[in-house]
């Protein structure tokens, strides 16, 4: 939601001047670019347990970011408070990143611009690279506007929608035992300002539904659980969503109850479309990331402009979904949020960029500078990843594996950025045997390397689909993201097992 | 200290009980939590990061009419408190009532001032901007003699330093009120090296001390470096049964899963793989977890629970058998049971060394020493596990798997890197195979889980 800027200068209790003599005060030491992140941020939680929805809270964090910028180098300090004197403070700490004194500290170096353009000689063939976003935000091109603003709601609306869901659970399936659910509503308002006089301003939501279920049959224990998120307010909630989630929460019980563990070893693997995403995420994603490429640490730090997949593979990070839980109308930096091609017809094109990567390498920024709160510098991170669907059939790449695993339901992944080393969890899958699923399979973790596992993708879905549920990535700091995937065939991954 | 709760501070605290009764509650416990630290990065040698960080908060957990929930704000002004209990207290009259939230009825019932653990070094704020990066300096190996190997170089290299002071005062209608200090020092080192052929490694360590002079002569940037180097030419070995030895560094792993699977919520919600296990032998006799959360001095010490009950040594698991769970007050009145902890707060893992009762006795009391080395000599032939990349276990059914990283060992010795491989198993058969503990837990961290040894892993590759 975008509401007049005056809106977000009366929450924060300071206006252009103010801001301007912070940023003055910030680099009144040196350093090229400073910028203020003012948040205030509400949040709401209800939990379900037992049947009631009896333990709640609401939190408020409200503050401001100061950071200034030598080059690389960075200074960052925060206020929780907004008088002028406090953020005065901020300011000064985070200045001495340019202080001139002892060993190792930076000097200050002049290359302030306020062009909206700079030429790169160095880094980028001296293309002229855009810089400047002047622009004031735009409601109508807003990606997440606001219908049910949970701040002016009842919190009896979220009471009663988590009834709805544990009733749906409760009376999908006897053998379920216990049930808990939980709602969390969170509405940001954020106003950003930077020494080149970029003023970019927006209310940032997002809802997320929750849940979990045990259920026990003939001593055998099966825990389930099912998530949604979405930047909106309250009017995410509907009949629709609530039949979906059990649907989700209660489907095909009998294969969990039946579900064990394949003998491990090196497969084929078919991820499901959809949540599979995490595959992207963790095996390329990270490493693609501007900030692992710049200091060398990254598998895939010499690889720009090379081959990194098969050819028809097209990898995109996209903050324009709408209502995405991983959508920006600006990132944390104030650049718009955009689509960024990192993979076109399996050639590398663009790592993830903030201000300072993007510099660095000559190139815009591609609106991946993100925090997690205003206590936090921003770094380069994702926001909702997926590979573009393919040509193939989905039943017929099942259909092309003798033996092998297919994918379906995950929870957590991790990466070795420098070695591309990835892991990720699959709670629930199913065997393939001469082309057919057969058995179901759960807590199985499966590993590959990065680079390996693109360039042994052999068969590419139609059937790209982004997964809702509440991803969120930890890089140091937690950030909302989701992932999508078109089903695909892995040729050969090693995958946990008796 | 600059950065420590203050007067005011505490008036603000005392304040806001007042507040949340005159709002309409009938209980209120309220923490004021402060924290500020002070952070140096370098890259490659050279400073890279600077950051200041301060922050306040009041958390309030409300009882009104058998009605409960968790607040907070860090705007703390009286008139914005104010305004926020009455707001919090009309959240609360949408909720359903539960009999079994209350205030503890016991909390810690003596003057806890805060710095009776030795966790707080009064000397935190002479440390200045300077000695900060001198101190991150000291530690960074870049552009120094090591830099490069037969086969190696490094490329990039981060250091970061910090030091943290950390208050929080707790205080609740009925008269409890404790404090706690802690200042902390860190330094930690990545380091990524890259070999002849393109491929890198990384490694990383760390160290900690609750003042500068324990870290002062941290070799953390020296000892990543190694750490990434050992991994170099990783071989590729078959998968299959194998002992397992796992460093002290990342074996807490293997007991979070026990640790959570105690908790009384999980056991309540009978969603743990260790419901109705109390009182029974469960795991390998050698097994033995105690709590031990007030020795003074040590990481992860702490004087009360967030309920404001004290933290008292108990024990979890003795020879096997399961002592208690982790309950707190509510759980206590929704499962009909006495409150025990809120969680392990520093859990210590005893000694053993299967089939030697004897050395286990002398090695609890104290009377010798037992490190990885020792135990790689104790199994012989065997994989070590000195990293783990992601995996899970199922809170419900305890199984696990996980990814691993470390060396293969032929007669005590490591021989050679291996490629990633996963292991899978059973969290309680896991710990029935339990061949060794070692007495070599590291000193900055809360789990003081030492050097471990299992038999019989499925591991894939």
């Amino acid at each position: 939601m975008i509401q007049e800027r005056q809106y977000y200068i009366d929450i924060f209790q300071t206006g252009p001047e103010e801001m301007k003599r912070l940023t003055a005060i910030a680099l009144a030491n040196g350093g090229d670019y400073c910028d203020l992140y003012f948040e205030n941020t509400v949040m709401q939680i209800h939990q379900l347990i037992d049947g009631e929805v009896s333990s709640g809270g609401l939190n408020v964090d409200y503050g401001v970011g100061i950071r200034v910028l030598c080059g690389e180098k960075t200074g960052y300090a925060y206020s929780e408070s907004t008088l002028p004197a406090d953020m005065e403070a901020a300011a000064k700490a985070a200045s001495a990143i340019a202080i001139t004194s002892g060993s190792g500290a930076v000097k200050p170096v002049e290359t302030r611009s306020t062009g909206a353009v700079y030429t790169a000689i160095g880094a980028n063939g001296g293309r002229e690279v855009r810089r400047l976003y002047t622009g004031a935000p735009n409601p109508a091109a807003d990606r997440y506007p606001i219908i049910l603003d949970w701040r002016t709601l009842s919190p009896s609306v979220a009471v009663e929608w988590l009834h709805k869901l544990e009733d749906g659970i409760k009376a999908a399936d006897s053998r379920i035992r216990k049930i808990t659910c939980s709602m969390s509503s969170q509405t940001s308002d954020y106003l950003m300002y930077n020494s080149f006089g970029e003023l970019k301003y927006e209310t940032r939501p997002m809802t997320t539904l929750q849940a979990s279920l045990t259920a026990e049959q003939n001593g055998k224990k099966i825990v389930r659980n099912v998530s949604r998120s979405f930047r909106t307010g309250a009017e995410m909630l509907s009949e629709t969503l609530i039949g979906e989630m059990v649907l989700e929460m209660t489907g095909n019980m009998d294969a969990s109850f039946d579900a064990r563990r394949p003998k491990g070893g090196e497969m084929p693997v078919v991820m499901g479309a959809g949540a599979s995403g995490i595959l992207l995420h963790e095996a390329m994603g990270h490493a693609f990331e501007a900030d692992f490429n710049r200091k060398g640490q990254s598998i895939f730090s010499d690889k720009m402009g090379k081959r990194v997949c098969p050819e028809g593979i097209n990898i995109v990070d996209d903050a324009t979904i709408r209502g995405n839980r991983g959508s920006l109308n600006f990132d944390d930096e104030g650049v718009p949020g955009q689509r960024t091609m990192m993979v076109e017809d399996g050639i590398l094109t663009s790592y993830l960029h903030d201000r300072i990567s993007a510099k660095w390498y000559g190139v815009s920024p591609t609106g991946n500078g993100r925090r997690e709160t205003f206590r936090s510098s921003p770094i380069p991170r994702m926001r909702a990843t997926y590979m573009e669907s393919g040509n193939a059939d989905p039943e017929g790449i099942i259909a092309s594996v003798r033996k092998g695993i297919y994918v379906n339901e995950f929870s957590n992944g991790q990466v070795k950025i420098g070695e591309g080393d990835f892991t990720f969890f699959v709670r629930r899958g199913y065997l393939i045997e001469n082309g057919r699923l057969t058995e179901p399979v759960n807590d199985i973790n499966v590993i590959g390397n990065g680079p390996q596992a693109l360039s042994d993708i052999v068969a590419v879905g139609n059937d790209c689909l982004i997964d809702n549920g509440a991803w969120t990535c930890g890089k140091g700091q937690s950030a909302p993201v989701s992932c999508g995937m078109p089903t695909v065939l892995v040729k050969k991954l090693t995958v946990g097992g008796e | 200290m600059s950065c420590a709760i203050s007067d005011a501070e505490i008036r603000i605290a005392e304040n806001s009980v007042e507040a949340a009764l005159d709002a309409g509650a009938s209980a209120v416990q309220v923490t004021l939590d402060k924290a500020c630290t002070d952070i140096v990065a370098l890259l490659n040698g050279e400073l890279d990061n600077i950051r200041h960080t301060g922050d306040r908060s009041l958390t309030f957990r409300l009882y009104s009419e058998g009605r409960y929930g968790v607040f907070s704000t860090n705007r703390l002004d009286d008139n914005g408190i104010r305004s926020f209990m009455k707001q919090a207290v009309e959240h609360l009259r949408l909720q359903a009532e539960d009999p079994f939230r209350k205030l503890p009825s016991e909390t810690t019932g003596e003057a806890v001032r805060g710095d009776e653990m030795g966790l707080c070094w009064y000397g935190y704020d002479t440390v200045t901007g300077k000695d900060r990066i001198a101190a991150a300096e000291s530690v960074s190996v870049f552009g120094k003699e090591g830099n490069e190997g037969k086969g190696w170089k490094l490329i990039s290299e981060e250091v970061e330093y910090n030091n943290t002071l950390a208050d929080t005062l707790l205080l609740d209608s009925s008269g409890t009120r404790c404090r706690q200090v802690e200042t902390s020092f860190e330094v930690s080192a990545q380091a990524t090296v890259q070999d002849r052929a393109g491929a890198k490694y990384s490694g990383f360590d760390w160290d900690y001390g609750i003042s500068p002079d324990r870290i002062s002569s941290s070799e953390c940037g020296r000892k990543a470096v190694e750490e990434a180097v050992s991994q170099i030419n990783p071989e590729r070995i078959p998968g299959g049964k194998y002992t397992m030895v796992v460093d002290r560094k990342v074996c807490s792993k293997l007991i979070n899963p026990i640790i959570s699977g105690l908790g009384g919520l999980r056991i309540q919600q009978r969603s743990s793989f260790l419901t109705d296990t109390l009182d029974k032998k469960v795991f390998h006799e050698g097994m033995s977890l105690v709590d031990r959360p007030r020795v003074p001095g040590k990481c992860g010490s702490i004087l009360f629970e967030p309920d404001g009950r004290a933290c008292i040594d108990r024990d979890i698991i003795i020879e096997g058998v399961v002592k208690e769970y982790f309950i707190n007050t509510y759980m206590s009145g929704k499962m009909g049971m006495e409150a025990t902890s809120d969680t392990a707060n520093r859990p210590v893992l005893l000694p053993f060394v299967n089939g030697n009762p004897g050395l286990t006795e002398a090695l609890r009391k104290g009377e010798g020493i037992l490190e990885r080395d020792g135990i790689l000599n104790i199994c012989g032939d065997g994989i070590l596990v000195t990293g783990f990349n992601g995996g899970n276990c199922n809170a419900a059914t305890g199984e696990f798997s996980y990814g691993i990283e470390g060396f293969e060992f032929r007669n005590g010795v490591i021989v050679r890197p291996i490629e990633s491989m996963l292991i899978t198993g059973e969290m309680i058969t896991l710990w029935n195979s339990l061949i060794a503990a070692g007495t070599d837990p590291m000193n900055g961290m809360s789990r003081q889980i030492p050097t471990l040894a299992f038999s019989d892993i499925s591991f894939n590759s």
